[in-house]
């Protein structure tokens, strides 16, 4: 048998050998002054799970005082201020960071069989900057929080005597972090892919991540003098979004969704190249349409940025900028939806396993196609005219952002939590839990659509009796993906200590992060490995003895 | 140019043939890109408020101030300088791109003060960044700005000076001169476009 040429490194088929990053280094400092983009990818999923779950507990406050029409348990100004907080800490500190700079920053080094980031030093930076940013955001919650919405439109914001300062510049800092990560993953994708690994033999995931990195770049230095703006103003009490001296505070709004428009693209984008990756494996099927796939996440991000007005069609712009906005926001449904076909092309007659990350999977196809369909009614000028402000845009953006990009950063973390810490997670309670977090989600967001079609205005505390049954549906599917989520961060904290050893691929995948052990040691590749074709799972079989898959030996030329 | 610099290279597997040096000017450009970006948006916002006010100069408020020329002009020869550091580095002529940079790292805070003079003009003639009228307010928006980034390019720049001192960089290892050429160029080329449009519009 043809063992020498195996790709897969010895350590590999043993693991637990050689030491792991995770006990390379122990205490405090070893951690949060590392410079290995595993360990830091670490940091940012406890950091970006802390704050799913303070934005979690925001939200939970939301649906309880929504649960009667008039006061239930908070204050309206206390109702102000618990949703600015819930929309900005999901966003700034949660969404956006989520898949890129947690599972990304752990993943994206693997796959291309390197050993780091092109700049560790900048990775780092990278993680500090958001931790102070987040601190900001904390900061600007003890004393108060913000009551102006995440989009701190003008002239509230510049006028409202809440905390804005305090949780703008946190969020300013945030960007800094993100353009750091985002410049880190471009050159690392240009500079350190292995010998046979050109553009089009990359993991889908890792186009997604450059593609968002592109945006990530280009975009969010726009939000950075957007809030630099906003806060001189507040603190000078002159500026340009300012009428009184002839400003203009409409300009804000174009300032803010021009980067917060491809801002839901850098949500978006890493969570398909996810949901890329798992629905090959787990239909055990070459991807279909690869090509089409990686042009179209570039398509989505150049679109992204030509799309911003949508935003702004009641805010007074001109009948002909609505309507080539109206135009172009249709054109980005093209590039989804050639995503959604070639997914459900790669499933059709395939061999479908529903472990956790493949029913987050289905749920992310099905959920963000509720979610982009929607976006239609609100990109047509006539219909939203009606639609918006009203819960039916707080449901799509819930289908695009929770039903999207939270289910496909769910399913990531099931599928790379082997690789992560070692350990297998417990896959019935797994599966449970998905299916109450995917059936409270539709409760939840479902009964939005119908209200917000009704009229039922958004951020509002008090609310016409005729919507209390619609709101107590919300409520108790809220309550339900708690209860889901809760039993996730359960089974997945026991499999740390008590969860089945993981082998080094246990789903049989065959991209490089899966040749190294489960978790990899600090040199992550003892040898360089050479790339193949990543979607080529014929050549994996299962090994009942390692409990997880490996390379049939004769075809192992096929991959070297 | 050597691009291959047998130095302690950085940690990456054996297959890697790009330089450190390389790498490092790549991602130096897409900052720059990213930075591009942010002084473009602010531009183009200046424009835009510019053409959209119903109020811009006051007759109580003064014109730009000359002394933004000589900012120009000690922001461009900064510039050049800093540019015959690298070559003379890349010659192996690192006594002369010593000197360079100590006259780049002067001639970079001259741009500072200056502006910081040009600032107090304009206060002295009534018109502090406080000033309710656009015009001021955009003005010192957009120099802040810039003097922001002179600011961090001045730190960057002392630390190398400092090191070239100590003879840190030879003709083939001069990552921090290249990185702040390019930062200093890219300084200059802002400063020259946003000031054009300050010109123009006023
Ligand atoms: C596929 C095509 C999509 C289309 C056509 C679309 C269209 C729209 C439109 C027209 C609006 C404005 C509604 C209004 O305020 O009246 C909107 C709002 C929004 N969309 Fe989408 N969208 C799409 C996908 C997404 C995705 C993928 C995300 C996020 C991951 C997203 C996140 C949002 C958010 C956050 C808002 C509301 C922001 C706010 O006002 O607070 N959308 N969308
Ligand atoms: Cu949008």
């Amino acid at each position: 048998m043809n063992t020498v040429s195996s790709p897969v490194p010895p350590a590999a088929a043993e693991p637990g050998h050689a030491p792991s990053y995770l006990q390379d280094g122990h205490g405090i400092k070893s951690w949060i002054m590392t410079l290995d983009h595993k360990r830091i990818g670490v940091l940012y999923l406890i950091s970006i799970l802390a704050a799913m779950f303070l934005g979690g507990l925001f939200a939970m406050l939301i649906r309880t005082e929504l649960l009667t029409p008039a006061k239930t348990v908070m204050e309206a100004e206390t109702y102000n201020r618990v949703f600015t907080l819930h929309g900005a800490i999901m966003i700034f500190l949660f969404i956006i960071p989520g898949i890129p700079a947690a599972l990304g920053n752990f993943v994206l080094p693997l796959m291309l069989g390197a050993r780091d980031v092109a700049f560790p030093r900048l990775n780092r930076l990278s993680w500090h900057l958001y931790v102070i940013g987040a601190l900001f955001a904390v900061y600007s919650l003890i004393h108060g929080g913000a009551d102006t919405g995440w989009t701190f439109y003008t002239p509230y914001s510049t006028t409202t005597t809440s905390a804005v300062v305090p949780i703008t510049f946190g969020a300013f800092i945030l960007g800094f972090s993100s353009i750091l990560t985002g410049l880190n993953f471009i050159v690392t994708i240009h500079r350190f892919r292995p010998p046979g690994m050109g553009w089009f033999r990359m993991p889908l995931f890792l186009w997604a991540l450059y593609a968002t990195a592109i945006i990530q770049v280009l975009a969010t230095p726009v939000l950075g003098i957007t809030l630099l703006l906003l806060i001189v103003e507040r603190v000078l009490g002159v500026g340009i979004f300012d009428p009184t001296l002839g400003g203009d505070p409409v300009l804000f709004q174009h300032f803010f969704w021009f980067y917060s428009h491809p801002a839901v693209y850098i949500m978006i984008l890493p969570a398909m190249g996810v949901i890329s990756e798992l629905v090959s494996t787990f239909s055990r099927k070459h991807i279909f349409g690869y090509k089409a796939i990686a042009y179209s996440s570039v398509a989505i991000a150049f679109l992204s940025f030509l799309v911003w007005g949508h935003h702004m069609f009641v805010s007074g712009q001109s009948p002909m900028a609505n309507m080539i906005f109206s135009a172009l926001t249709f054109s980005v449904a093209i590039p989804s939806a050639v995503k959604v076909f070639n997914w459900v092309a790669t499933m059709y007659k395939g061999s479908i396993k529903m472990d956790a990350p493949m029913t987050y999977t289905v749920a992310f196809i099905l959920l963000f196609g509720i979610g982009g369909l929607t976006g239609l009614f609100l990109g047509a000028l006539a219909t939203d005219v009606h639609l918006h402000d009203t819960y039916f845009v707080v449901a799509h953006f819930h289908y695009t952002m929770m039903g999207g990009v939270l289910m496909a950063f769910m399913g990531g973390l099931h599928y790379w939590w082997p690789k992560i810490f070692g350990r297998m997670y417990n896959e019935k309670l797994a599966n449970i839990a998905s299916l109450m977090i995917v059936v409270g989600f539709n409760i939840t967001f479902l009964s939005q659509f119908i209200m917000g079609s009704l009229g039922m205005p958004r951020r509002y505390y008090n609310y016409r009796p005729e919507f209390a049954s619609y709101h107590q549906w919300s409520t108790a599917g809220a309550f339900l993906q708690a209860i889901g989520f809760i039993l996730v961060a359960v089974y997945l904290i026991h499999s740390l200590r008590r969860g089945r050893l993981a082998p080094a691929n246990p789903w049989g995948s065959a991209t490089l992060e899966w040749r190294c052990a489960s978790p990899p040691p600090t040199e992550n590749f003892a040898t360089q490995p050479t790339a193949g074709d990543p979607y080529d799972l014929k050549p994996l079989v299962f090994d009942p003895k390692l409990g997880g898959f490996t390379y049939r030996a004769e075809s192992a030329e096929g991959v070297a | 140019m050597n691009s291959e610099d047998d130095r302690e290279t950085r940690p990456v597997p054996s297959g890697m043939t790009r330089s450190e040096a390389n790498t490092g000017r790549f991602g130096m450009a897409i900052f720059l890109i990213s930075l591009s970006i942010l002084f473009a948006a602010s531009i183009i916002g200046y424009l835009v408020v510019r053409m959209r006010a119903q109020l811009w100069r006051t007759t109580n408020l003064p014109p730009l101030p000359s002394g933004l020329w000589l900012s120009t002009g000690i922001l461009v020869a900064c510039s050049v300088v800093i540019h015959y550091a690298l070559v003379q580095t890349r010659r192996n002529n690192l006594g002369a791109a010593r000197k360079f940079l100590l006259a780049a790292s002067v001639l970079g805070t001259g741009f500072l003060v200056n502006q910081f003079v040009n600032w107090l003009a304009l206060t002295a003639a009534q018109m502090p960044p406080t000033a309710r009228n656009l015009y001021a307010f955009t003005f010192y928006m957009l120099t802040g700005l810039h003097a922001a980034h002179v600011i961090g390019g001045l730190v960057q720049l002392g630390v190398v000076t400092r090191r070239s001192f100590r003879g840190a960089y030879t003709a083939q290892y001069h990552p921090g001169i290249t990185y702040a050429a390019m930062y200093w160029h890219f300084l200059d080329a802002v400063w020259v476009v946003m000031f054009l449009v300050m010109i123009v519009q006023n």
